[in-house]
């Protein structure tokens, strides 16, 4: 009976059981509802096995292949990890939002139809929303709605893409397309919107780093990948992924290069790696589509392992921005070494999770004769060294003594690390592992000793490079200024201006109306005073009674007969 | 409050730090060294020049950071920017 | 006969609560109670029929030669009729905790003039020709002043002067001539499938005719004439809420529907482009009515603005023309009311439990009053369009009308207004869950009484069950188009 269950419905169940569950019982659920769902997420078959009527459609709302497996199979462990991190210190209304949110995602996962697809992404987007409210401060409410808005705005656009789509073609399911109509473009336009591409991927850096130390752990992970998982299904070898990604990539190395708070450091740090898939999935070869997969599946555990090692210098210190942070791996031994595992992770140091997946990709760039590609990424990979490999773990636990001694991570959390830094390590020297779940078959050997000493080479003199440029670095106490810039600042201000011409306008003509409604009202009562008493009002503003109306009704009547007589 | 170094945490005492970049060096020396023993094919010609990798990572950084740098100057506001005229959006 | 039962039996039901007042106050809510039942019971008895394909009238007598008064049923008025009876019902509930929860004065004759406003709406409801519709149309008006103007006071009765100006001054300055001058070119006025102005009306005048029409149904409250539903507001929350959120205006929307495709029809307007105007009237009233309620700070004038934007949802969708177009604009009214109803019962449920009447006054009153906010969340993602509300389903429908005609105006306008709805509704989600409670803000306070609970709870599962099962309404009305589908 479990195969015919979707498996985010368990996870949904799970959320669900959050709220009314106390003390122990709810610790259980909430350790248990992720793992019943991996195990039901393994029942399921290929291809479709439920169909449910819906607005007049047939819709599929479980459908199993191996790639929507691994996908799934990571959103669940992400969803445990996750659990097991915040159980103890998270709201419960968080944790249950969480849940739900990871829910939606499983739901795209398995998502046979394009309906089914978006009602699972709206899903995602109310819960993610309430996860960035969970803030609690008055920075998170703003950038929560501005969040909200922004994927409704991206919802609504996938929406109108999915019936142009479904008008002109009759179909639902969900089969590669590549984007020539204003229909296709619209579902890209939607998808890329929930995978932080620019011009709009300010929200990613807006909100994550406002919510809470957990919540942020649950944000990184499901938004953008499941985004990602989209572009594979529906878009694999769709040409203007390639420049989207490689911009996304440089997007998010300089503003992560600029960037003071440590959080949103980490924010940036997600629209560059999501380039990197974006990037993939435009190549679309069958080793770059495995390549997106697997670096997709190393992404969610390397950037949680970083959002929970900087959420826990954010729990026990109350501060994010690195001109506050600093030698702090004297007390926090822990967090320390496991934001380093993360951090060599991205930067895909061998023996790391990101050089047996990122590498694939650069393969496929070089495979396909992509010069210009292959170099842009190879030069990306330095600079995710630069931002993210180092100057995250140097800014947060060494540079300088800030005065902090904060206690290390508490256990759940430490453990959570410890897991998450486990598999890192692991897949970075067992990589079959991952290899035999990735939707196509691999043939791809990254330990080629040529390949790792390059990667060496260009991974340590980049690190030279950062500690002979420090002075440049310098922290500095500001923001930098996105494309959001136009709708904060500049559309504010236009509207304010209009707004007030027009009020100005729109009075004016009010009282030109008001006074010749006056003038009529004058006239009427002079000619056609019907005694009531109260001389002093006009026709229409005495209260009327029964009698009245109904006299009024008889006479309009009478007035109706004698014109349609003549 | 000021520490003699020598009481400080064993990795930030001047002498370690020392240490550190001693070995960061001889890494570096290695790596490229290295590039003699091992044939690097890698996918282009350009990549088997020795040294390339380091070259190449090195310059990159330091391309990235200046152009940091650059746009810095267009885009950093202080942190409160966008919190004066701030009410609901 | 069953048709004039419906009319019957809130006109008898009326007289029943005058008389029962005189005995006890309960027993007047008790009658109100039966009696709303009983309609429903009534109207919705005649739903088996309609679907089959029935379209039962009844013509009662001629006033003149060629202009009869009589009724017709067909699937927009039957859904228009069920959805009016049945939300009586829940309203009624409702305001026997509102009235009592604010010992309100004058109830009876709030009671006695609601049902007689009921008696108006199904005549409109199930009207055969212009003539008959017109004539409840304006009874409709003048019965819910002394609903709109019940407070008494002086605020009160220039607001409520407002309202019955312009909507008097709207239907009988264009509707009436519009009226008459089709039944001058047509010989009659009767709602046929198809229409009856092809072959009759050609060209720029039937873009006139058009806007005489729009402009005079003035409870449609498209952009000029609607300064009379934020007037309205000055109403106690019940009579804004069936009234205002389902009885009048919907009486407005579907007025207009039923004259572009039963008048008009919807072929000969397609085909006439001086008509197209319309679609862009409404589209404007959609946005310029959201921007207005970007700017609002009182919860009632908030909700007023955006139902004069979702009405235009109704007209827009109307004037694209296409089959799966009108489809969606008949289900948005009820997805749309479901909604809004909702919404308008959560406003007087707080003003009930804490006599706040502002946005900024309900910082965290979510953990005071969850069930109700609970409604108000699922009301305002309604109005927003996202699962698994009605709000979703009616959209859906009006985007793939939309794209049956490749209209992009329209699309690109339910994208806008898609976000503007968000911009207003999310920041005030955000302050009744997230937001602190200041000190010394209001009296203490808990949940409205249970009455009001019961009809705000029925009304949120409404609007997510719609979602799940919409398919019977659906299925009725695509029979607009042609017989009763498979």
């Amino acid at each position: 009976m479990f195969d015919l269950l979707p498996p985010a419905l368990i996870l949904l169940v799970g959320a669900l059981l959050v709220g009314p569950l106390r003390g122990h019982w709810r610790s259980a659920a909430v350790l248990i509802t992720p793992l019943i769902t991996l195990w039901a997420v393994w029942q399921v078959p290929d291809g479709v096995s439920l169909t449910l009527p819906f607005l007049g459609y047939q819709i599929e709302p479980l459908e199993g292949s191996a790639l929507r497996r691994l996908f799934a199979t990571i959103f669940s462990l992400m969803a445990f990890v996750g659990g097991l991190y915040a159980f103890r210190h998270a709201k419960w209304y968080e944790l249950a939002a969480g849940y739900a949110y990871a829910a939606g995602a499983i739901g795209v996962c398995f998502a046979g139809d394009l309906i089914t697809l978006f009602l699972f992404w709206e899903l995602m987007a109310l819960f993610s929303t309430v996860i960035v409210w969970c803030g609690g401060t008055p920075g998170a409410r703003a950038a929560g709605i501005r969040y909200a808005i922004m994927h409704l705005l991206g919802g609504v656009i996938l929406k109108v893409g999915i019936e142009g789509v479904y008008v002109h073609t009759g179909s639902l399911d969900i089969q590669p397309m590549l984007a020539t109509s204003f229909d296709t473009w619209m579902i890209l336009i939607g998808i890329l919107i929930n995978a932080a591409a620019p011009p709009l991927s300010a929200w990613l850096a807006d909100a994550y780093p406002e919510s809470s130390p957990t919540g942020s752990v649950f944000l990184s992970a499901f938004t953008t990948k499941t985004a990602v998982l989209a572009l594979i299904l529906l878009f694999p070898g769709e040409p203007v992924l390639i420049w989207v990604g490689i911009y996304m990539i440089m997007y998010g190395i300089i503003y992560a290069l600029l960037e003071n708070d440590a959080r949103r450091i980490l924010a940036y740090s997600i629209v560059n790696q999501v380039g990197f898939m974006v990037c993939a999935i435009g190549i679309g070869t069958e080793l770059a589509l495995n390549g997106a997969a697997a670096h997709a599946f190393a992404h969610i555990v390397y950037k949680a392992l970083l959002f929970m090692s900087a959420g826990v210098v954010v729990y026990r210190t109350g501060k994010s921005k690195c001109t506050d942070l600093g030698g702090l791996f004297r007390t926090m031994p822990l967090t320390t070494v496991c934001g380093i595992i993360g951090a060599l992770s991205i930067s895909s140091f061998p023996l790391t999770s990101g050089f047996t997946t990122k590498t694939m990709i650069s393969q496929a760039a070089a495979d396909g004769g992509l010069v210009t590609v292959y170099f842009l990424l190879a030069a990306a990979s330095a600079g995710v060294f630069l931002h993210a490999g180092i100057k995250f773990p140097w800014f947060v636990f060494f540079q300088k003594d800030s005065g902090l001694r904060p206690k290390d991570a508490p256990w759940n959390m430490g453990i959570a690390m410890v897991i998450f830094a486990a598999i890192c390590l692991i897949l970075g020297i067992f990589p079959e592992l991952l290899y035999q779940y990735l939707p196509y078959p691999v043939d791809y050997i990254p330990y080629k000793a040529g390949k790792v000493i390059f990667y060496l080479q260009l991974l340590l003199f980049s690190g030279l490079a950062f500690f002979l440029l420090l002075p440049l670095m310098k922290r500095t106490i500001t923001i930098s200024l996105d494309v959001d810039w136009l709708w904060r600042v500049l559309a504010f201000r236009i509207g304010k201006a209009l707004y007030t011409r027009l009020s100005a306008a729109g009075s004016k003509l009010e009282a030109v109306v008001q006074q010749n409604l006056v003038n009529l009202t004058t006239f009427t009562r002079r000619h056609l005073g019907v005694g009531i008493g109260e001389e002093s009002r006009g026709l229409f503003a005495r209260t009327w009674q029964i009698g009245t109306t109904t006299l009024w009704i008889a006479v309009l009547l009478t007035i109706y007969m004698l014109v349609y007589y003549l | 409050m000021s520490q003699r170094p020598e009481d400080d945490a064993w990795l930030v005492r001047p002498t370690t730090i020392k240490l550190l970049w001693r070995i960061l060096w001889a890494v570096l020396a290695l790596t490229v060294a290295a590039h003699f023993v091992i044939p690097v094919k890698g996918y282009f010609s350009i990549e088997s020049w020795y040294g390339f990798g380091a070259a190449f990572g090195f310059f990159c950084c330091l391309l990235m950071v200046l152009v940091a740098k650059i746009l810095g100057f267009l885009l950093k506001r202080d942190e409160n920017y966008y919190r004066g005229d701030q009410d609901d959006v | 006969m069953t048709i004039l039962a419906s009319l019957a039996i809130p006109l008898v039901g009326a007289l029943a609560i005058l008389l029962a007042a005189r005995i006890s106050d309960n027993l007047r809510e008790t009658m109100t109670l039966i009696t709303s039942v009983a309609l429903a019971w009534n109207v919705w008895s005649l739903l088996p029929s309609i679907m089959a394909g029935d379209r039962p009238e009844i013509i009662l007598f001629e006033v003149i030669p060629g202009i009869e008064i009589g009724f017709a049923i067909e699937p927009l008025g039957m859904l228009f009729a069920a959805l009016a009876s049945a939300l009586w019902i829940v309203n009624s509930v409702y305001s026997i905790g509102y009235m009592r929860g604010n010992n309100e004065k004058k109830q009876t004759r709030f009671y006695v003039f609601f049902a007689f406003s009921l008696a108006a709406t199904i005549g409109i409801a199930f009207a055969a020709n212009l003539f008959t519709l017109f004539l409840f149309y304006e009874a409709l008006t003048l019965l819910t002043y002394p609903l709109v103007s019940h407070k008494g006071d002086e605020k009160t009765l220039r607001s409520a002067r407002i309202y019955l100006g312009v909507l008097l001054t709207t239907s009988i300055g264009l509707l009436l001539p519009a009226i008459i001058w089709t039944y001058l070119v047509a010989g009659n006025g009767d709602f046929t499938p198809g229409g009856i102005l092809a072959g009759h009306v050609e060209g720029p005048a039937l873009g006139l005719l058009l806007g005489l029409f729009v402009f005079g149904i003035g409870k449609a409250a498209v952009m000029p004439v609607h300064r009379w539903l934020p007037a309205a507001m000055v109403a106690p929350t019940p009579v804004s809420a069936l009234l205002h959120a389902v009885a009048v205006v919907k009486a407005g929307v579907f007025t207009v529907t039923k004259v572009i495709v039963y008048i008009f029809g919807i072929e000969h307007l397609f085909t006439t482009p001086s008509s197209g105007w319309l679609l862009y009237v409404a589209g404007f009233t959609i946005i310029a009515a959201s921007l207005v309620a970007l700017r609002q700070t009182n919860i009632k004038r908030l909700l007023a603005y955006s139902t004069v934007a979702q009405l235009s949802y109704v007209i827009m969708a109307a004037a694209i023309l296409k089959p799966l177009a009108e489809i969606g604009a008949s289900i948005h009214m009820v997805a749309h009311a479901f909604g809004k109803i909702t919404l308008f019962f959560v406003a007087g449920a707080i003003y009930t439990a804490s006599k706040k009447t502002e946005i900024g006054q309900l910082a965290g009153i979510g953990r005071r009053m969850p069930w109700t906010m609970t409604a108000f969340t699922i009301g305002a993602l309604s109005m927003i369009g996202v699962p698994p509300t009605a709000g979703f389903v009616s959209k859906w429908f009006i985007l793939a009308g939309a794209f049956q005609a490749d209209n992009y105006f329209a699309i690109f306008t339910i994208i806008t207004s898609t976000v503007l709805n968000a911009a207003y509704f999310l920041p005030i989600v955000f302050i009744v869950w997230f937001g602190r409670e200041t000190e010394g803000a209001g009296p203490d306070h808990g949940e409205a009484p249970l009455p009001i609970i019961i009809a705000l709870t029925t009304t949120a599962a409404l609007t997510i069950l719609f979602f799940l099962f919409n398919g019977p309404v659906i299925a009725l009305e695509a029979q607009i188009f042609g017989g009763p589908s498979s």
